[in-house]
């Protein structure tokens, strides 16, 4: 204490860190510090991103359609494993962007449905669950180290990000899509509750759902949306890689690394 | 600093463990005009207004979508959701019809056209709610009915909403699939948060491999081991087989399957004579000083009986010709004064054509916000009026047109 108040008490030659041994527990303790802070601020950072981006339908389970969500949700997801795999491959070679980041999405997704959307609004939890995205972070990661090339990993693994949305959670949504039949009309079980849990602020016509308007594809519209989106996400994950790059070159973060 | 702790904290404790209940649906907050011409809300009752947990109540009435819907609003002949305002699942909704058509989805409604509607609401959670009869309106949003206190008792444990599927299974609506959802969510995790803890027992990591990156510059990718690939590989591969083999599951185990269900639904016209009686508005006045609105009509009865006015209606206000009907407020927020409407000229004879003069007088106006009509750009306003002949038949007739404000400076 007394060295940093005043710097001329330090004698010449005389470093804060004397052994390697020191040295290795201050490294220790910087990650000790810095790591819990960068999962908070990815759980912050990524949830209200994808708030804003994906929102409802993420938080609805009637909302997740066979033509928009599975094309919208990559598009938007994509941003921080891009900005932040950059980073942290450009700079620590780390493949952790994809995985780490929508972790924290996942973590800080169950905590918000769970208090704000169960225990606060009282919705029933089978109505309100995060979708899993955990599998295509892990996707990103493991191109990117085997490949050790963001062409590649964009290409094959922006791929891979936007095509697998949809199967990932089949194992979770399929039940969903029952069939059953209210006063005469068929609805899946997503419909039923969707329509018996009162949303007074959502109408049913504010759902963005697919309407029938891929006439020429028949019934094929879960791949045709899938491969168009993973065709759109190879570009989009290109460009936040570029935009990682332009962080990572940013002068004021050089000032602070 | 003690500031903060003195007066902040206690306060934003105070805030965060005692949430104050929500005693309205915004409806005062919408312009006089826009609830004056959108959507009438007629004779709304609740079947009742005490139940438990389970039981049923059913809210119903009949609404009639303005003539004069103001142009700059989008149209309720668009789409349109009939809604329930409650403060979140409270109840569940089993089934909402108009006339006697279910309105799972949306839907359009006529201007002029007066429809019968009927919502079947199931008690869910245990409280004291104001339950608002609501029409959604694409573009325009929320257009609040009437509201009425509903209160909930019993046992919110024992609450049970089952459905039975298309392929005869019965499901629990509160909980069906969350198991299911729990395990996959629960696996991926575990999985993610294990490729996370590969690269956390390379600690110290921040620091060392920032410098040895630095250092490397297009090297850097000696910092990647063998081992590092090799599990990169695994992951890939763990990953791939859990996404074909989730799929695969999920196909096997639910295999009929159909799309979400959309799309709109027409409602037929209910079958009801045209109302024998039309009307002209002369003149609307609104006195701000005695908050009175002076309403003055031609009134043409082409009905084969005597009729007087019992009712005028205007943005879910309602005021009561007491010779005529005898309405009392059902709860400390109905919107009806009792005794609060004057009628002059009437009754208007069978087949004659006579000036009718009323007064809605009441601080109703101040109260809920509608005196800032005369604030308005578009200084429209539109009303329901009920006549009844001498044997109690009732006609509802609408009318609109311009006010003009009085503030009470112009002598005689």
């Amino acid at each position: 204490m007394k060295a940093i108040d005043n710097p001329a008490s330090v004698s010449a030659g005389q470093h804060g860190l004397s052994s390697a041994i020191e040295q290795r527990k201050a490294y220790v303790q910087v990650d000790l510090l810095v790591i819990p802070l960068i999962v908070l601020l990815f759980m912050g950072i990524f949830s209200f991103h994808f708030a804003l981006l994906v929102g409802d339908w993420d938080y609805w389970v009637d909302w997740r359609d066979r033509r928009w969500w599975p094309l919208v949700t990559p598009l938007a997801l994509s941003v921080l494993p891009g900005v932040f795999g950059f980073l942290l491959w450009d700079k620590l070679r780390l493949p952790l962007g994809g995985t780490l980041t929508i972790l924290c999405l996942t973590l800080a997704a169950w905590i918000s449905r769970y208090l704000n959307f169960h225990i606060f609004a009282d919705f029933p939890m089978n109505f309100v669950w995060p979708s899993t995205y955990i599998g295509l972070g892990l996707i990103l990661d493991c191109m990117l180290l085997l490949t050790r090339s963001f062409f590649w990993t964009g290409l094959f693994g922006g791929f891979a990000f936007g095509l697998l949305i949809y199967p990932l959670n089949w194992s979770m949504l399929a039940p969903f899509q029952v069939p059953l039949e209210l006063n005469g009309t068929m609805l899946t079980v997503a419909d039923l509750m969707g329509y018996e849990y009162i949303r007074t602020a959502i109408p049913e016509y504010v759902r963005i759902i697919e309407e029938s308007t891929l006439r020429t594809f028949g019934s094929a519209v879960t791949p045709l949306t899938a491969v168009f989106a993973g065709f759109l996400n190879i570009l989009n994950y290109w460009f936040w890689l570029w935009i990682g790059y332009l962080g990572a070159k940013a002068l004021w973060i050089r000032k602070i690394v | 600093m003690k500031f903060l702790r003195t007066l902040l904290l206690p306060l934003l404790l105070l805030c965060v463990t005692y949430p104050a209940t929500s005693m309205a649906h915004g409806e005062r907050a919408q312009m006089p005009q826009l609830r004056m011409r959108t959507v009438h809300w007629i004779d709304v009752q609740a079947s009742t207004t005490k139940l438990a947990i389970n039981e049923i109540v059913k809210i119903k009435g009949k609404f009639m979508p303005s003539e004069y819907w103001p142009h700059h609003v989008n149209s309720i002949e668009e789409t349109a959701f009939l809604n329930i305002g409650v403060p979140g699942p409270s109840f569940v909704r089993l089934d909402s019809r108009v006339n006697g058509v279910p309105m799972i989805r949306s839907t359009s409604f006529h201007k002029g056209e007066v429809y019968d509607f009927e919502i079947t609401l199931k008690a869910r959670k245990v409280g004291r709610y104001h339950v608002h009869t609501v029409i959604n309106v694409e573009g325009a949003g929320p257009m609040i009915g009437p509201g009425m206190w509903v209160e909930v008792t019993g046992d919110e444990s024992t609450f049970q909403n089952t459905a039975k599927t298309l392929l005869g299974e019965t499901i629990d609506l509160e909980t069906y699939g969350l198991g299911n959802v729990m395990f996959w969510s629960a696996l991926w995790f575990a999985v993610g948060l294990a490729w996370f803890v590969y690269w956390l027992t390379k600690c110290p990591i921040i620091v060392p491999r920032f410098k040895r990156t630095a250092e490397l510059g297009f090297e850097a990718d000696q910092l990647i081991t063998p081992m590092d690939r090799r599990i990169g590989g695994i992951f890939l591969v763990l990953t791939l087989s859990l996404i074909v083999g989730g799929y695969g599951y999920a196909q096997e185990k639910w295999p009929i399957t159909t799309p979400l269900q959309t799309g709109r639904i027409d409602i037929p016209p209910l079958d009801q004579p045209p109302t024998p009686i039309s009307i002209k508005l002369i003149e609307a006045r609104y006195r701000i000083p005695g908050r009175s609105f002076r309403m003055e009509f031609d009134v043409i009865n082409g009905s084969d009986r005597p009729v007087t006015i019992g009712e005028f209606a205007a943005g879910n206000l309602r005021f009561i010709n007491a010779k005529v009907l005898d309405v009392k407020a059902k709860d400390e927020h109905d919107l009806v004064a009792s005794d609060a409407l004057r009628v002059e000229g009437a009754p208007v004879a069978a087949g004659a054509t006579q000036r009718v003069v009323i007064y809605a007088d009441d601080a109703m106006w101040e109260t809920e916000r509608m005196t800032t009509m005369i604030s308005s750009p578009d200084a429209v306003v539109a009303g329901m009026l009920s006549f009844f002949d001498d044997k109690g038949g009732r006609h509802l007739v609408e009318f609109g047109g311009p006010m003009i404000p009085d503030f009470g400076m112009v002598k005689g």
